[in-house]
């Protein structure tokens, strides 16, 4: 019975800072500037910098990603390494649902419009994610994380085997054009500008992934400070203690397996329309939907703070964003230019920096990203006070910054 | 007070949806495309100046096929050497802009980007899942490549410049040598081992047609590219008797299935297709076990007696001399001397463009490489632009592991077989 539900202990915090504090200027304005560069990206990058465009839609799919597992490894404290299948069904879900049916006789399309194939895609990961909640809802912590890893295997499988739905290894099929009421995001003449930037498909793609990202953000917000989320904590915490308040424990469990599939879901379609492609891989360790990027995902979530929803938007920025980085920056800048039979290149670099932000944030702020950012935060509301640590626990009981 | 907060965030969020609105609003401007006329009275658009033609390399020197890549850019640069040497192209000096993406296709995606303005085209493109993510952006920009990738799957793209022969037709060839040869006869039964996706899937049209022709056999067994224990399969197929087994595989799994082929007693005729192989096998443990592998490539061996092919390795071995040395060398070099005819017809025309640069190839119709590869021709999209292939055995006592067996030749079943999108 959930409306007995009472929540958790709010973790003890000097009374000024919770009571009342005044209106959080910094914050606020930060926040705009924030939303007006990204608006402006395109503007700001130009459309010579397209690569650069591009690398920031890749930031993008690794956000909304990642914070539906971060939903579901922080904030319910479920393990999962099946993200990567999911995307695969999102991506393979939309192309199937807005292919051209007239596009090839070995290929299945519903040819339905773009934002309903979109919604589609969602609800379906949304009810594979189901198709697993019994296992989901019995297992926990390492063993939820093994039994889920099964999934990116049967992805391989059925990628390899289906493809009148996925196209096939071999060369996949395309990812059909998204478009709203008509206006395609598709390159056209003449394009809209933008202080002198044409508005092109790439620019276009952008705006699109941000709505999609910052409807993902605020969903994911709203469900962590809602009962959705004091329930997820509660079963996190104790199952015992949150059966005894009145939480269906493994309906609870099941229901943060499928918010988080329905997660993955879009973060599919994103990479589908990133890529142009949807194209199952060859083998499981590489490739868009392989165990690498199961663990990249992890990565994410545990450089972010486990739990926290802007962590996992600067985790997914430092995993899936650095490496490509540091190409672009060693083509245009000639940086590691001398790597050519071996030695360090880019990619070696930026795999043992994401190497080392993992270890060093394991050993010295297991909170990840967000517990230095809620330090930051609480020293400068409250000089005098000393900063309200986490106690030593992993996790932070609830997320607020 | 959080009422408030949130009442706030959303006017700020509305307002500036608002500002970008309007910026969106300011105006709209038709892109000026076409060519414009450079020196010499020839058009150009992108990555053409009056003194330089520019040509991108989107390469693996970090990923699994980095000893490829590597030998495959070096190629690539010692022909631009050799052709600015001479004078360069249309007046003008070659020149390569060079990414690496360690074969993987997400970074190749973004990588693009930031290589597409500064090219006219791409000398190499390597790895098949590069080549499906890019295959859109290629289309959308006019981009002729020459892929290191050799599926016959990819020849609907007109923009795509197969160098040499493809996979299937490496097969048949193969098989039809080991025929020759007496190791093989109607009616036996062979093992297939190939990787599940465009590289194994086309290689394994080829053996499906060639069994087709003569009554024979296939035992298939599809591997994923980081199965690198072939063992129980080839004890299968010692059960099921085979008379000799066809790889289209990794080199790693080339080591394993040869190593298993020996262990077991087996001892059949290998055929590889031209990437199963990497000098670098040889200072495996399976090295005494290469012996049974003929490995069948457009493209002539390393240690090739052609005096093209020894006149590019001399080079090499000058330019590199602690460089690994593999058929990637010979390879990179014939896909320059390729794009040097696309490049000399276009100016001929007058219109070193992409659209011209594009054209041109579809009137080129003998490419002589001086037989580093068969004689090429482009005039009929969608189908392979020639069918012959050198045969080398492994050979650990000659440079790059390679001696070639088998000159230059067409098998009569390669001549009748039809590639997927072919013509007629």
């Amino acid at each position: 019975m959930s409306e007995t539900f009472t929540p958790p202990a709010a973790p003890p915090k000097a009374p000024a800072t919770t009571t009342k504090h005044p209106p959080n200027w910094l914050k606020i304005v930060a926040t705009a500037v924030l939303l007006v560069v990204l608006l402006l990206l395109p503007v700001i990058v130009g459309n010579g910098g397209v690569a650069y465009l591009k690398l920031a839609q890749y930031i993008l799919i690794g956000a909304v990603g990642g914070i539906g597992l971060t939903l579901l490894v922080g904030q319910a404290g479920q393990l999962s390494l099946a993200h990567p299948f999911f995307l695969l069904v999102g991506a393979v879900g939309y192309a199937v649902l807005a292919g051209d049916p007239e596009e090839s006789d070995d290929l299945v399309g519903l040819g339905l419009p773009p934002l309903v194939a979109v919604i589609g895609a969602i609800v379906l990961c949304g009810l594979v994610g189901l198709a697993f909640a019994p296992v989901a809802g019995r297992l926990r912590g390492i063993y939820l994380g093994v039994a889920s890893l099964s999934l990116v295997f049967l992805g391989l499988w059925l990628g390899q085997s289906l493809d009148m739905f996925s196209g096939g290894t071999s060369s996949g099929r395309n990812a059909p054009v998204f478009a709203l009421f008509g206006f395609e995001f598709a390159n056209s003449t003449p394009a809209p500008t933008i202080a002198g930037v044409a508005i092109q498909k790439q620019q276009r793609l952008w705006y699109l992934f941000l709505a999609f990202a910052l409807i993902s953000y605020f969903l994911a917000r709203g469900a962590v400070n809602s009962r959705i989320g004091r329930s997820w904590r509660a079963v996190r915490d104790n199952e015992a203690a949150a059966t005894s308040m009145g939480v269906h424990v493994t309906r609870v469990k099941a229901g943060a397996f499928v918010i988080s599939s329905a997660f993955a879901g879009l973060a599919g379609v994103m990479t589908a329309l990133w890529l142009d492609l949807v194209k199952p891989d060859e083998n499981e360790f590489t490739g868009t939907y392989s165990l690498t990027v199961a663990i990249a995902f992890l990565a994410v979530v545990i450089i972010g703070g486990l739990g926290s929803v802007p962590g996992a938007v600067i985790g997914a920025a430092l995993v899936f964003g650095l490496q490509q980085f540091f190409l672009l920056g060693s083509q245009q800048f000639g940086w590691f230019a001398d790597a050519a039979f071996g030695g360090f290149s880019a990619v070696v670099v930026s795999a043992f920096v994401y190497g080392a932000a993992i270890v060093l944030v394991i050993l010295f702020e297991p909170g990840g990203m967000a517990a230095i950012g809620r330090r930051l935060l609480a020293r400068r509301r409250s000089p005098d006070v000393p900063s309200t640590d986490d106690g030593g626990r992993t996790t932070p009981r609830e997320d607020r910054s | 007070m959080i009422a408030a907060r949130r009442a706030g965030r959303s006017a700020l969020i509305a307002g500036a949806l608002a500002s970008s609105l309007l910026l969106a609003a300011c105006g709209s401007t038709a892109d000026t495309a076409g060519g414009t006329e450079g020196a010499g009275g020839v058009i150009t658009d992108k990555g053409v100046t009056d003194t330089t033609i520019t040509l991108g390399i989107m390469g693996d020197t970090s990923g699994v096929f980095k000893n490829l890549g590597a030998g495959l850019n070096a190629g690539n640069q010692l022909w631009a050497d050799d052709v600015n040497a001479a004078g360069g192209i249309c007046g003008r000096q070659v020149e390569i802009e060079v990414v690496d993406h360690g074969y993987k296709a997400d970074v190749a995606k973004t990588l693009y980007p930031q290589l597409e303005p500064n090219v006219l085209g791409m000398v190499q493109l390597l790895g098949s899942p590069v080549l499906a993510a890019l295959e859109p952006n290629l289309i959308e920009d006019d981009m002729l490549a020459a892929p290191a990738s050799w599926s016959s799957e990819v020849l609907d793209n007109p923009g795509i410049m197969m160098i040499g022969t493809t996979y299937d037709l490496e097969v048949v060839n193969g098989l039809a040598y080991l025929q020759q040869q007496g190791l093989i006869a109607d009616g036996d039964t062979i093992g297939h081992i190939y990787i599940d996706g465009e590289y194994g899937g086309n290689g394994l049209k080829g053996s499906q047609y060639y069994a087709e022709q003569h009554g024979i056999t296939i035992n298939e067994a599809k591997v994923t590219s980081t199965d690198n224990d072939l063992t129980g399969i080839v004890t299968g197929m010692r059960g099921a008797g085979v008379k000799a087994i066809v790889l289209t595989t990794t080199p790693g799994q080339t080591a394993s299935a040869l190593a298993a082929n020996q262990a077991l007693g087996l001892n059949v005729p290998v055929l590889g297709n031209n990437p199963t192989f990497d000098p670098a096998l040889l200072e495996t443990p399976a090295a005494s076990a290469l012996g049974n592998l003929y490995v069948s490539a457009s493209n002539a061996p390393f240690s090739s007696p052609n005096p093209k092919a020894v006149e590019v390795t001399t080079e090499f071995k000058t330019a590199y001399p602690d460089a690994p040395r593999n058929a990637g060398i010979t390879t990179g070099y014939t896909e320059g001397l390729v794009w040097q005819n696309v490049l000399e017809a276009a100016c001929e025309a007058g219109d070193l463009s992409r659209a011209g640069v594009k054209t041109a190839l579809t009137t080129l119709t003998s490419v002589d490489t001086e037989g580093l590869v068969d004689v090429l021709d482009y005039s009929s999209p969608g189908s392979p632009p020639t069918r012959g292939v050198y045969i080398a055995q492994v050979d650990g006592s000659v440079e790059g592991g390679l001696r070639e067996v088998a000159p230059l030749f067409t098998a009569p079943e390669a001549e009748t077989y039809v590639a997927p999108f072919q013509e007629s």
